[in-house]
């Protein structure tokens, strides 16, 4: 039998052989010309309601759609045709799209995203489209299909999933944050816990419950882990805030080093093999680095006064935002300094006042903080970092603090007193659709995820 | 105490305590004075050096977003004009009386000296055997475009690129040619080019799209003869790699790209 076999598979391996140069060989590489003159230009996408088979799906068609249009929207490089320009025909499938209708105005769209949901016992079923309606002749730009379980949260998976595709496609390949969660610490049940989300504020749930405090989480760069503070006891007992590691893997919490004194706000490398940290373990809180399981401690600043708050920088790894008061005017002030320790410089802003919660951009570009100026309350700017200009981004609403740039470089979140009590909240980079993603009890420190894999 | 009084009493040292009682008068006022001119004192790290000043401006051109639409005012429509208030009454104007034109005294018509006819100089040299006969020139069919533009769609020229055939990719998948442009766009950063230059002339770079999205081959076509300017290019187009893959049924390898830049500032 096995003899048989052999030598089909080389009669196939021939055929393969021969049939490589002329495939190879059977198109010429094509070129197109185009420039640019510094700026950026929004593409214009419909989302159309996606068609359900029965009745019973016509909830999660609604919901498929309405959460496609509203990630498309926050992504802050798609404009929107709005639903009343519509055509008044729907496609649920590519032969009853008629293209002419949804490029001409008043709709006057690049793209349209259509498609059909259906759902039958327990099989979802999401057919999802994006076609070029001004090249109808061209293939879909994006043909899908989805299964899954009828639930809620597979519907909106599905639909972040979809977005995020468009959302990719569209920028050039930069990956979608609509799969993207957030992790922040709430107070919901009565003590500090570090809980999670979606991007959008949807599915919260709680990840910890120490009954102690917990604060400042932070993602490792391959989302595995959480790295936060808590309150728990250290060396001989004596409860301090220590550095806590969650794992996502597991729903554990795993072991990490104590030490003595306040250890505090820790930091991941771009690679996630090394963790800066401020700890007073040897009197004055300083800052230290240690690998990843906390093996290693060693101490990174020598000066009067406090340092805390690193920030990584994520793109070359070779740079660290910190937090320091050390100029001996009691104000904290921002600084930067190489990995190693060396080479610390401030950042000196015009006015004095209370600087802190250094937050780099993916591109390590731009480093988003938050100000309090002498005459008012804290603010969130951005300031690039190779020409030190500064643009603010929050203004006249309650306390905004601690930004964390979302994996894009779009988007911030960041916490806010706006509605009278601690809320996260995110917006678009440039200040932009700011929207709320928490209501219930006290929120604070968000952090937002690497993209998912 | 009492044995001590007659120590200070002594005459040989009235002259020392009283060059020490100037001498601290003067100290005192001395850092009075400097308190007074410089309150805050000098900084911990010293005024110069180890740290970077921040301007503050509108907005950043790193952040990867598009500008905002600038509304500006209809100049058609004003539509604040009579919500409230009654328009005002014209005033009236007092009609101005037609005033005849004033005749000339002699009513002879200047005189014209007529001017020599010129003299035509024929170009006697037989025609070249490329030249471009009478109305078959016009503007070039190559694809230059305007600004801000996106070029799509094959030349009508006879221009080809070696090793390349067709041009059909940016007519069929202009969306794909448009995401390109604009991630390249989000990366070109005004602040990675010497601010001392405000405008240079188009660069030209071509570059190849590898199928899983690659950039390679990076070659400065046209050079912008600002070095700066080229280098922020080449560093934009290098930072946007990978790009998204190419379309699913281009089945070529690679797509060749020419992109130009249009620095201004």
């Amino acid at each position: 039998m096995r003899r048989k076999i052999i030598p089909i598979g080389i009669v196939g391996r021939l055929a393969i052989l021969l049939l490589m140069p002329v495939s190879a060989f059977a198109q010429k590489p094509d070129w197109f010309t185009t420039g640019t003159g510094m700026g950026v230009q929004k593409a214009r996408i419909a989302v159309a309601d996606f068609a359900p088979a029965s009745p019973a799906a016509q909830p999660l068609g609604k919901e498929f759609s309405d959460v496609v249009r509203n990630d498309l929207d926050f992504s802050g490089i798609i404009d929107m045709v709005s639903q009343s320009m519509y055509p008044t025909q729907v496609p649920s499938q590519p032969s009853e799209l008629n293209a002419q209708a949804w490029s001409d105005p008043p709709a006057s769209t690049q793209a349209v995203a259509f498609g059909n949901l259906s759902a039958s016992g327990n099989a979802l079923t999401i057919q999802a489209w994006l076609y070029d309606v001004h090249n109808t002749a061209a293939p879909p730009m994006i043909a899908k299909i989805y299964r899954g379980d009828v639930t809620d949260a597979q519907v909106r998976l599905f639909a972040h999933q979809f977005a995020d595709e468009i959302v990719m496609k569209m920028s050039g390949g930069v990956p979608g944050i609509a799969t993207t969660q957030i992790a922040f610490a709430s107070s919901r049940t009565g003590n500090k816990e570090i809980w999670v989300m979606d991007y959008d504020g949807a599915n919260q749930h709680q990840l910890t419950s120490l009954r102690s405090i917990a604060l400042t989480p932070r993602w490792s760069p391959d989302n595995s882990r959480i790295a936060f503070t808590c309150w728990a006891p250290g060396v001989r007992n004596v409860v301090s805030a220590q550095i806590c590691m969650y794992s996502l893997i597991t729903g554990k919490l795993i072991s990490f080093p104590r030490w003595s004194g306040t250890n505090s706000s820790p930091s991941w490398s771009p690679d996630g093999s090394k963790i800066m940290f401020m700890s007073s373990m040897q009197g004055n809180p300083e800052l230290y680095i240690a690998d990843s399981n906390g093996a290693h401690p060693k101490r990174l600043t020598f000066s009067v006064g406090v340092n805390t708050s690193p920030a990584w920088n994520p793109k070359t790894g070779l740079q660290v935002a910190f937090v320091s008061d050390r100029s001996g005017n009691g104000h904290p002030q921002l600084y930067t300094m190489n990995a190693d320790g060396t080479g610390a410089e401030r950042i000196e802003l015009q006015d004095a006042g209370y600087v802190i919660d250094p937050a780099w951009s993916p591109n390590g570009q731009l480093l988003a903080f938050s100000w309090q100026r002498p005459d008012g309350n804290y603010d969130i700017y951005a300031m690039d970092i190779v020409n030190h200009q500064l643009v603010q981004l929050t203004r006249d609403t309650g306390r905004n603090e601690r930004p964390c740039w979302a994996p894009d470089g779009r988007h911030i979140v960041f916490e806010s007193t706006r509605t009278g009590s601690r809320q996260i909240w995110s917006m678009l980079a440039d200040g932009t659709q700011a929207r709320p993603l928490t209501t219930q009890g006290s929120n604070e420190s968000p952090s937002w995820s690497a993209p998912r894999q | 105490m009492v044995q001590a009084a007659p120590q200070f009493a002594d005459p040989s040292l009235k002259g020392k305590l009283v060059w020490s009682a100037t001498l601290h008068a003067s100290l005192a006022a001395a850092i009075l004075v400097s308190a007074l001119i410089n309150r805050t004192g000098d900084r911990w790290e010293g005024s110069s050096g180890d740290s970077i000043s921040v301007g503050m401006v509108g907005s950043i051109p790193a952040i990867p977003l598009p500008k905002p639409v600038a509304v500006t005012p209809s100049r058609v429509v004003d539509e604040t004009k009579g919500l409230y208030k009654d328009e005002p009454t014209p005033k009236v104007v007092p009609p101005v009386t037609a005033q005849p034109i004033p005749v000339f005294k002699d009513k002879k018509p200047p005189k014209i000296v007529p001017s020599r006819p010129s003299k035509v100089l024929e170009d006697t040299a037989p025609p070249p055997t490329n030249a471009v006969p009478y109305g078959g020139g016009g503007a070039p069919t190559l694809p230059y475009s305007a600004p801000g533009k996106t070029i799509v769609g094959s030349t009508q020229g006879d221009m080809s690129f070696p090793g390349s055939g067709g041009g059909e990719f940016g007519s069929k998948y202009s969306w794909y040619v448009d995401a390109v442009r604009n991630r390249i766009g989000s990366n070109w950063l005004q602040s990675m080019v010497d601010p001392s230059v405000r405008f240079a002339p188009r660069a030209v770079i071509t570059f190849q799209i590898l199928r899983d999205g690659t950039i390679a081959n990076i070659q400065i076509l046209q050079s912008s003869g600002n070095k700066s300017v080229d280098d922020s290019a080449r560093r934009a187009i290098m930072s946007s790699s990978p790009v998204s893959k190419l379309p699913g049924d281009y089945s070529a390898p690679l797509v060749n790209v020419q992109f130009w830049f249009d620095f201004k500032r």
